[in-house]
């Protein structure tokens, strides 16, 4: 600093060393970099696996009466060739069977979900022409994976035998709704359990009997149920007098005292001829069970029960959406336990993506240790402890851009950063390492260490450069690979190039400044063998 | 030590029988560790390796036709095998529908199940971390022991598990797509290929997507009699669905309930059952069965129609405007690749009696009757084809990140030998991570497979071991260019300075992949980093300098004024 003329950096490592080397802000940006990552880690949505772009719709077009024949002909046939107009789709399914006739297009991977949902939509409606006559109308299910895969499923048994199916599902459609209502919450779904019906089931025998038909039941029960909404008429004082018609049918008894018919003078009641019961839906076959083992280990017996089913809205926290469901069961835990009610949690998807996120992060973290160690042996503490620094940082930066365009946390991303670790630290290893070299060297000695951080950081710029640039490279072929297995492994090339562009400004800015500071330049008169 | 390594490179690189013997074992290396993957299947190759699981789903699907309780006893068979399982926490039923979708079913179309003849029962274990046995194990155990006792209560019974994928989903480990142009010639072969599949080692719930054809009847209304008698066809329809099926005729409103109360009108359960699957039992029921024409008249169902049997229309499928049928199997713990070879060699040898058969494409096959002389295709997909759609892929991923590198390094040396030399030496790594693969294999209670992951792995590392080249050639060059140091001692001087660095970043790379490689999925990530780096490490100080020898490097380094004419320790 005080005799020769200060070195010249020559590639952008030198001058990256050189103005940040003295510079005050350098630490405040340091400090700004660990807390933006550590912000970011909190904040980014965590999923157990990274996000897939799938799209593809189905429809489904009932012509009832047809068989599976003629469906194919009239129906499957014919929209497939329309399918086969809209771009994008790569595989298009149809199923013709008795009665109904369903297509299915498949987009290619990556393809934007609302763009080729819209896109069957309109293709399917610029064409309803073509449908023949007597068939329904088109009904189109677009797949949506976040909406149609639930992230939380709770079972819901009654902890008695008692208790009616249909009771079971009214109180778990009480909570369904309040659940619908947390932060973020898509869909709510219940599965299994019995909705409530008036069951009407007639002996053919006393039909017979008394010569009657299903139809004129059927013409008597529609005659009752039907209801009219409140009268409403003025009075000669200007107010409003309100008259309501009670429903005919309040119970089921009220449906067994209808007369069906006359027989010989005399009314037949529905009742003579029909069991009638206020129940459940009998022609549902469908039904869910579950058996849970209790405290003593062992199995209880199938009870019958209903799911209920949570699934979240796109690029949300899973984490969060699960526990927020967990709380909210919490305050109807009281209000089930009455009715005798349990619930257990048959899926959680939340926690299953936090374990699998923090068992990454103590392996990252555990990783950064040993190298740490290995560091201490070969290059001695200091160093160690300057390169150490430095993985967090570039992990924050990597982190925090990986939050700006939009990524979660998953598997997949935790991965790309354990990959890179091995690679993120040698930019930093190879610049102290050069710094070590020129310490401990003879040559150097009347150096300012100013100078020589430069110098050293300088004179690996341009191979670490390019060797990192080589890296990159090999990252960028990757990006482009397709199907679910390009989409699945995204966030690997996605985020090793940036951890490796982030990793060389933090060795040309951190290293030599934390070396400085850090690192004692050694008494060359013991001349140490290093 | 260093300078003992400085001498041993210096004299070996000038002695030319130590080169050739270098470059030789080299070649040998390489070729043996192709030979490893290829001809002898020391290492095999899948796309994704199975994973532990807390959780797995049992699919059983019933022939068409089968009644709710028919499933049941089969789901209650199932149900008394997992209950006996001490690492089961909880298991779910679900009958006549599919349980809460997830990642596998979406492709397995379960959303999509509705009939009496499926269930899906869901099991939960307890956490992996506390569990001795992995869940494809518990899989692998239990298979054989349900399907033993519960696919022989119903006939035709098909008992798959579904565990979730490691990676993205597929419908199948094997799916073999029958096209053909007739119902008939499709369900005989895909048939015979399902025969196939089940005596083929390795590959289990093999099942058939297509109908099973069942007996049934058809009510063929006399539409002659109808228009006499008074009474229209709707109505005849109508009231037949409403007897057997039931209808829903008016709603209730309440505030007491959620929804709706419908009211249900059917027949009850004892006096609509028939007596047996008879057709006399068929027509007795419907004699019973009146209609009330316009007149007030009493016309029993049975004066208007008649009653044949006929067999049962089974779904028709196509994919991409193509009638076809798949025929499914899963993997017991193999890869797909060999079983699916070994299922290919078996048609091609004894489907020849009533096929002509001829190869198309990779491992497709076109098989012709030879009696009617339909033509039939049977084209592989599910994980087989995304396997090598991946594998291609990242192959050529692996290809094009060869060429970047190769113009990135002629850009900076403007050389092609010398881009040649650092492609050379970061290709050898390949040695490294198919002996890597083996050698975990050796350690391994299961197959260590080679999977996409270890592809991923090996293309980083041709970025990394070309760095460790790099640094190498630029140290030499800085050494010839600036000391003026003679050809051999900058390589051997550069090659002894470099080693440290080197091997400081690929013990970093290998500390930090020993945690990748206990994944399921990264293990082969893990193990292609590790094994690469080390042959990596001596690829770049061994065979690198070497080839740097055998190169004209004052040439390269485009010394041409500046030609190296003392020599003088540094």
């Amino acid at each position: 600093m005080k005799h020769t003329k200060p070195y010249v950096p020559t590639d952008y490592a030198g001058k990256l060393a050189k103005t940040f080397l003295r510079n005050p802000l350098t630490i405040v940006l340091g400090i700004f970099l660990l807390s933006i990552g550590y912000l970011a880690l909190m904040v980014m949505p965590r999923e157990e696996n990274p996000q897939m772009v799938v799209s593809g719709s189905t429809v489904i077009v009932a012509l009832p009466g047809a068989s599976a024949a003629e469906i194919q002909k009239v129906i499957v046939q014919p929209l497939e060739r329309k399918m086969k107009e809209v771009k994008g789709v790569e595989h298009i399914y149809g199923r013709a069977m008795d009665n109904v006739g369903i297509i299915t297009a498949a987009f290619y991977i990556g393809e934007k979900k609302e763009d080729s949902n819209l896109k069957v939509y309109d293709k399917i409606m610029q064409n309803l022409d073509i449908l023949p006559a007597g068939a329904m109308n088109p009904i189109i299910k677009p797949l949506d994976i976040d909406i149609d895969i639930p992230i939380v499923s709770v079972a819901f048994f009654s902890k008695t035998q008692d208790m009616s199916t249909t009771e079971l599902y009214d109180r778990v459609k009480k909570i369904q709704h309040h659940i619908n209502g947390l932060d973020n919450v898509a869909v709510t779904q219940l599965k299994g359990g019995h909705k409530h019906q008036f069951n009407i089931e007639v002996d053919l025998n006393k039909l017979s009997a008394y010569n009657l038909s299903m139809g004129q039941i059927t013409q008597a029960v529609q005659s009752l149920a039907y209801s009219v909404p409140a009268i409403k008429n003025t009075s000669k004082e200007n107010t409003i007098v309100m008259l309501g018609v009670e429903n005919a049918i309040e119970s089921s008894k009220d449906i067994g005292n209808i007369i069906v018919a006359q027989y010989m003078g005399s009314p037949i009641h529905l009742s003579q001829v029909a069991k009638i019961d206020d129940s459940y839906d009998i022609q549902n076959f469908k039904s869910a069970t579950i058996s849970v083992k209790d405290e003593t280990g062992k199995f209880t017996p199938m009870k019958e029960q209903v799911t209920l089913t949570v699934s979240k809205l796109q690029g949300t926290n899973a984490v969060l959406i699960a526990d927020a469901v967990k709380k909210e069961l919490e305050i109807y835990k009281e209000f089930l336990a009455q009715n005798g009610i349990s619930y257990v949690i048959t899926r959680n998807d939340g926690e299953r993506a936090n374990e699998a996120v923090n068992e990454l992060v103590f392996h990252l973290l555990l990783s950064i240790v040993i190298i740490a160690i290995l560091l201490v042996l070969v290059l001695g503490w200091r160093e160690s402890l300057i390169v150490t620094f430095t993985v967090p940082a570039i992990l924050a930066i990597t982190l925090f851009i990986a939050y700006l365009t939009g990524q979660t946390i998953n598997r997949i991303t935790l991965f790309a950063f354990l990959l890179s670790l091995g690679l993120l630290v040698d930019a930093a290893i190879i610049v102290i390492e050069n710094i070590h070299r020129h310490y401990h060297s003879i040559e150097s000695i009347h150096e300012t260490p100013d100078e020589l951080m430069i110098k050293a950081t300088d004179e690996i710029g341009p191979p670490t450069n390019i060797a990192t640039l080589a890296i990159i490279m090999t990252m960028v072929p990757m990006a482009f690979v397709g199907q679910m297995m390009g989409q699945f492994m995204k966030p690997i090339p996605a985020n090793v190039p940036v951890a490796l562009i982030a990793s060389l400004f933090v060795a040309y800015i951190f290293t030599p400044y934390l070396a400085v500071r850090m690192l004692k330049k050694p008494d060359h008169n013991e001349k140490g063998d290093h | 030590m260093f300078k003992k390594f400085e001498n041993a490179v210096l004299s070996g690189i000038q002695s030319a029988t130590q080169r050739k013997l270098i470059l030789l074992g080299t070649l040998l290396a390489f070729i043996l560790s192709i030979m490893m993957i290829a001809p002898t299947k020391m290492v095999l190759a899948k796309m994704l390796p199975g994973k532990n699981n807390d959780t797995f789903t049992i699919y059983i699907d019933l022939p068409e036709g089968s009644s709710i309780s028919q499933t049941k006893e089969v789901s209650d068979c199932v149900v008394g095998f997992v209950q006996k399982e001490s690492e089961v926490l909880d298991t779910e039923v679900f009958l006549g529908m599919g349980s809460p979708l997830d990642f596998a079913g979406l492709i397995k179309g379960s959303h999509f199940k509705n009939s009496e003849n499926v269930a899906e029962i869901v099991l939960n274990l307890t956490k992996k971390h506390d569990r001795e046995e992995p869940s494809y194990f518990m899989v692998q155990r239990m298979r054989p022991l349900i399907l033993q006792s519960c696919t022989a209560i119903h006939k035709n019974t098909s008992i798959s598990f579904v565990e979730p994928p490691a990676g993205p989903p597929v419908m199948a480990a094997i799916v073999a797509e029958v096209y053909g142009e007739n119902a008939d010639g499709i369900r005989a072969l895909s048939n015979r290929v399902a025969d196939v599949f089940e005596n083929t080692k390795g590959l289990v719930d093999v099942d058939i997507m297509q109908d099973y054809i069942y007996d049934s009847y058809e009510i063929k209304v006399d539409t002659t009699k109808v228009s006499l008698s008074g009474v229209s066809i709707k109505q005849l329809n109508d009231i037949l669905y409403l007897a057997f099926e039931g209808m829903q005729i008016a709603v209730k409103n309440s505030d007491k309930y959620n929804d709706q109360i419908p009211i249900h009108l059917s027949l009850s359960q004892e006096s609509k059952q028939f007596t047996s699957k008879d057709i006399n039992a068929v027509k007795y029921k419907l004699a019973s069965l009146k209609l009330m024409n316009s007149m007030g008249m009493m016309i029993p169902i049975t004066e208007l129609v008649s009653v044949v049997p006929k067999k049962s229309n089974p779904m028709i499928m196509n994919k991409n405007l193509h009638q076809m049928t798949n025929v499914m199997a899963e993997t017991d713990m193999v890869s797909q690749v060999y079983p699916l070879m070994e299922a290919r060699n078996i048609i091609l040898d004894t489907f020849s009696d009533t096929y002509k058969i001829e190869k198309i494409g990779l491992f497709n096959l076109e098989l012709t009757d030879k009696q009617s002389g339909a033509i039939y295709k049977l084209i592989w997909d599910g994980e087989m084809e995304v396997t090598l759609d991946t594998f291609v892929e990242l192959g050529a991923a692996f290809i094009a990140a060869l060429v970047l590198i190769f113009l990135l390094m002629v850009i900076y040396y403007k050389s092609y030998t010398l881009s040649g030399i650092i492609l050379l030496g970061s290709f050898l790594s390949i040695i490294g991570v198919i002996v890597g693969h083996w050698i975990m294999d050796l350690f391994t209670h299961d197959t260590f497979f080679l999977t996409a992951t270890s592809l991923i792995g090996f293309i980083a590392l041709i970025g990394i071991s070309s760095r460790n080249s790099l640094l190498l050639i630029d140290f030499t060059k800085s050494l010839m260019h600036e000391k003026g140091m003679h050809k051999a001692e900058a390589i051997a001087f550069a090659t002894s300075t470099r080693a440290k660095p080197i091997f400081l970043t690929a013990a970093a790379i290998i500390l930090a992949s020993t945690l990748l490689a206990g994944d399921a999925v990264f293990g082969g990530l893990g193990v292609s980093l590790i094994f690469g780096t080390i042959a990596a490490v001596i690829a770049s100080l061994v065979i690198v300098p070497v080839l740097l020898y055998n190169a004209d490097l004052e040439k390269h380094f485009h010394f041409h004024e500046k030609k190296a004419v003392s020599i003088f320790e540094p």
